[in-house]
């Protein structure tokens, strides 16, 4: 079941994906000066790219509850009718995700059906390459965000991810993304400050690993020390859930925490227009029924928790939320009550401007491509139009030449 | 840089876990030839790791049912057995007298990346541990028939619920994918292949007993890789191995252990050719002579667990006798690395992975952790002037930096401070 668990798939991947250029770590004293000197201008759109790891059950997350192979597919792992939540006469999500039904229920869902990319790869590592690399065709060593992050005006608070490592997508030729420690930094003071600062002057001495090791140094004595009252602050608080020890009730997830900086950070005005957050734990070999349901509570639950704590703020109608992972699993359950790794998923897109309902084509169950669903939709088309309508820039230089769009903003 | 400096303190730091007081120095003198003979030579007895005693594992049995008053006895056995098996694995890595037996261990762990968090028994990771070093510089289809027989790693990838029936393709994949071939050297109806072939494991959870049941086996020729015919694991071991795509494969692996995670395998690369008999000692004495051990282009990160352990070599300190273990399993934590705790089944990432501000933070934690329980006998036996001129030799570097060099300087006076600043200088953290 968890044999790519949690966040740390992240380092795997960047490991085998060299990173172009090195990425800044921030610390939350950074970002929240940041915020203060210079704030995201009011009304400008943000990205929040959650990225499942392990591989999604599709099937069972968007489950296509009335046709009767569904069933006999999967006759283990199957959800029955009346446990599922309809979203149409075909079509339901999986039971425990509530909080997204409620949504759903409000047209802020928009759900890409069908989601992958030509010659699907069935290799964890391989496949989420591509889908960061948005490169299916050939390796290489940037990602769609990285890239940019290129075409942009050089900013380190452009484009961050939670957690101590970034992931390939954000790694640029030029220059990357920047990642933030979950919990933030603990800035050594006194004389150990500063021996530590001048330990990690830079040197022409140094080789590239050993600059960037004086560099992640560097980093922690480079900022304000000063300014925490931002991220000292209590997350925003969302005005719908009733609080329970002075904080929203709901479940507490590594998931939960990085949204909850990621919306601290947005209501303190972070001049920061795209957030990486991730879970991992969905390769589900084997008894996956329970397993899967935990992990989509903890996704369903944390973002709409995150979308409340957004209300109260300025900048709720401003955040689009994107929801991934690398592939889905095999129609046929496998009779250890799991999956497979598969190929095509759905897409969730989130957001009070998200034109909700579905889009792209559900996969038949009865004309499978190798025993997998097939591809209706190239993933492609999703970042293509996140990139115009989010990211308000040309796709070129980002993705190349690319038609194919999704009417979901 | 200094040539020899170099390849002596690669030889250490790449080959072991790091010098302990004295040893670089001496192999200074006796020069680089002998210094590597003498890393390659595996001696008879390890006097130093013998020293190390090994810890009563045992079978714990069926887990009792949650809420009922077994499962508290179980569940503290479980996690002290867990922890005494950690410790006495670093203390193994930290007590060697030759590293070399532990780092081959610690590298094919990494490889054959299994984590006792899936399996929640101590006894299956321990055997598979062992397993690990008795085959860890043999032959490599040996030691894959002996990992296909492995309980932990079978367990990991659902073996055991990969029947006839109903194949599960979890090992398949992973052995081709990350164990044998590398990626993208075999087709997705190979994997359909392979896991019929691999139908029939049955593991004991609690102590990685393997079986096979004849009825869950699918009997029946496949066709993998081209070739048609009726698999057991051992033929199957046999068959993978011998392919020369599996020779690049484990050249490759051990290219971004040992010599680089950042830049490409040349095609030259010795060890390619000299596992041409799957000799995984011959490789790694031909990775050893390669003229790559003498390019400053390919430095290496410590990983947090080679880092640790080179340290506690310096300061003379054992893992064990820390206050506490726990204390010190958390700081590794924090850095991302536990020692049986692989992240997932591609093993621990490397190079930049583990240099971020964060970790810049915790390994400051954690050296100032374990020099207030180092006597610093090497320091405080030199005079502030000695220290800085000598710490490179007692720590293995090859060189220090101008900028290393005044950050040292400052400190000379403060044996504490000064061995603070020298195990977090990006040069102790990066093997040249």
């Amino acid at each position: 079941m968890d044999t790519v668990t949690r966040r740390k798939f992240l380092k795997l991947t960047s490991g085998a994906v060299a990173v172009g250029a090195a990425a800044p770590l921030l610390s939350i004293d950074q970002i929240a000066q940041a915020a203060i000197d210079r704030p995201l201008p009011a009304g400008t759109p943000i990205l929040v790219v959650v990225t499942l790891y392990g591989g999604n059950d599709g099937l069972n997350t968007v489950v296509p509850y009335t046709d009767p192979l569904y069933y006999s597919s999967r006759p283990e792992i199957s959800y029955k009718a009346d446990q599922v939540l309809p979203l149409d006469a075909e079509l339901a999500l999986n039971p425990a995700m509530k909080g997204l039904k409620t949504l759903w229920d409000q047209k802020k869902v928009a759900i890409v059906r069908g989601v992958g990319y030509p010659n699907p790869d069935h290799s964890h590592f391989s496949s989420m390459a591509k889908w960061q690399t948005a490169s299916p065709e050939k390796h290489i060593n940037t990602g769609w965000l990285g890239r940019w992050v290129d075409s942009q005006s050089e900013d380190p608070m452009l484009a961050i991810s939670l957690g101590s490592v970034l992931p390939p997508m954000l790694a640029g030729a030029k220059r990357s993304g920047s990642a933030l420690p979950l919990g933030g930094l603990v800035i050594p003071k006194g004389t150990l400050a500063n021996q530590c600062a001048q330990l990690s002057k830079p040197s022409n001495k140094d080789s590239k690993l050993m600059a960037a090791a004086a560099t992640s140094m560097r980093n922690l004595f480079s900022v304000s020390t000063n300014v925490q009252p931002v991220l000292k602050a209590p997350a925003p608080v969302d005005p719908d859930l009733p609080t329970t020890n002075g904080g929203n009730a709901g479940g507490d997830s590594n998931l939960a925490q990085q949204l909850d900086v990621v919306a601290k950070l947005i209501a303190a005005g972070s001049p920061t227009k795209v957030w990486s957050v991730s879970l991992g734990g969905f390769d589900t070999h084997a008894n996956e029924a329970n397993a899967q349901a935990e992990l989509l509570g903890v996704v369903s639950d944390s973002l709409t928790r995150f979308m409340g704590q957004l209300k109260s703020t300025t900048r709720s109608n401003d955040v689009t939320i994107m929801v991934y992972s690398e592939f889905g699993r095999r129609v046929v359950g496998n009779g250890s009550q799991g999956t497979d790794h598969g190929t095509s998923g759905p897409m969730f897109v989130i957001g009070n401007k998200v034109k909700g309902g579905f889009y792209g084509e559900q996969p038949s169950l009865k004309n499978l491509y190798k025993n997998d669903l097939a591809v209706t939709t190239d993933f492609r088309d999703v970042y293509a139009t996140v990139i115009e309508k989010i990211l308000k820039s040309p796709i070129e230089p980002t993705l190349g030449k690319w038609s194919g769009r999704i009417n979901f903003l | 840089m200094d040539a020899t400096r170099l390849e002596i303190s690669r030889l250490y730091h790449r080959f072991g876990f790091g010098p302990r007081p004295g040893e670089y120095a001496k192999a200074l003198v006796s020069g680089v030839a002998a210094t590597r003979t003498a890393a390659l030579t595996v001696p008879a007895v390890d006097a130093g790791a013998a020293t190390v005693v090994e810890p009563a594992i045992t079978d714990l049995g069926k887990r009792p049912a949650a809420n009922s008053k077994e499962i508290v006895p179980f569940a503290i056995a479980l996690r002290f057995q867990t922890q005494q098996m950690v410790v006495w694995w670093l203390d193994r890595m930290a007590a060697s007298d030759h590293g070399l037996t532990e780092r081959m261990t610690w590298f094919w762990h990494g490889h054959w990346a299994t984590s006792v968090d899936k399996l929640n028994y101590a006894l299956p990771m321990f055997k598979q541990n062992k397993t690990l070093r008795a085959t860890c510089l043999g032959n490599f289809a040996t030691m894959t028939k002996a990992m296909l027989n492995d309980g932990a790693l079978q367990f990991w990838l659902d073996g055991q619920d990969n029947t006839l029936k109903a194949p599960n393709e979890n090992l398949g994949r992973e052995l081709m994918e990350l164990f044998t071939l590398g990626v993208g050297r075999y087709s997705e109806d190979d994997v359909k292949s392979i896991s019929r072939a691999l139908t029939g494991y049955q593991v004991e959870r609690s102590n990685g007993t393997v079986t096979i049941n004849q009825a869950r086996r699918d009997k029946n020729p496949v066709t993998l890789l081209g070739t048609t015919a009726v698999f057991t694991g051992d033929t199957l071991a046999d068959f993978l191995v011998a392919r020369d795509d599996s020779a690049q494969f484990v050249a490759e692996r051990l290219w971004y252990r040992f010599i680089s995670s950042t830049e490409d395998m040349p095609a030259t690369f010795a060890a390619k050719k000299a596992f041409a008999a799957r000799d995984i000692s011959a490789a790694v004495t031909a990775m050893a002579n390669d003229s790559v051990m003498r390019d400053e282009k390919f430095a290496m990160v410590k990983s947090p667990v080679e880092w640790f352990i080179s340290a506690c070599r310096a300061l003379e300190l054992t893992p064990s006798q820390l206050k506490t273990p726990a204390q010190m399993i958390n700081f590794l934590e924090k850095l991302g690395q536990v020692p049986f705790y692989p992240p997932n089944v591609g093993g621990w990432p490397a190079g930049e992975a583990w240099l971020s501000s964060a970790t810049a933070q915790y390994r400051i934690t954690f050296a100032t952790w374990l020099i207030k329980q180092s006597e610093l006998r090497v320091l405080k036996s030199l005079t502030p002037a000695q220290r800085l001129m000598q710490s490179a030799d007692w720590l293995g570097v090859a060189e220090w930096s101008p900028r290393t060099k005044n950050a040292l300087r400052d400190a000379q006076a403060d044996p504490a401070q000064f061995a603070l600043l020298a195990l977090c200088s990006p040069e102790y953290i990066v093997s040249a």
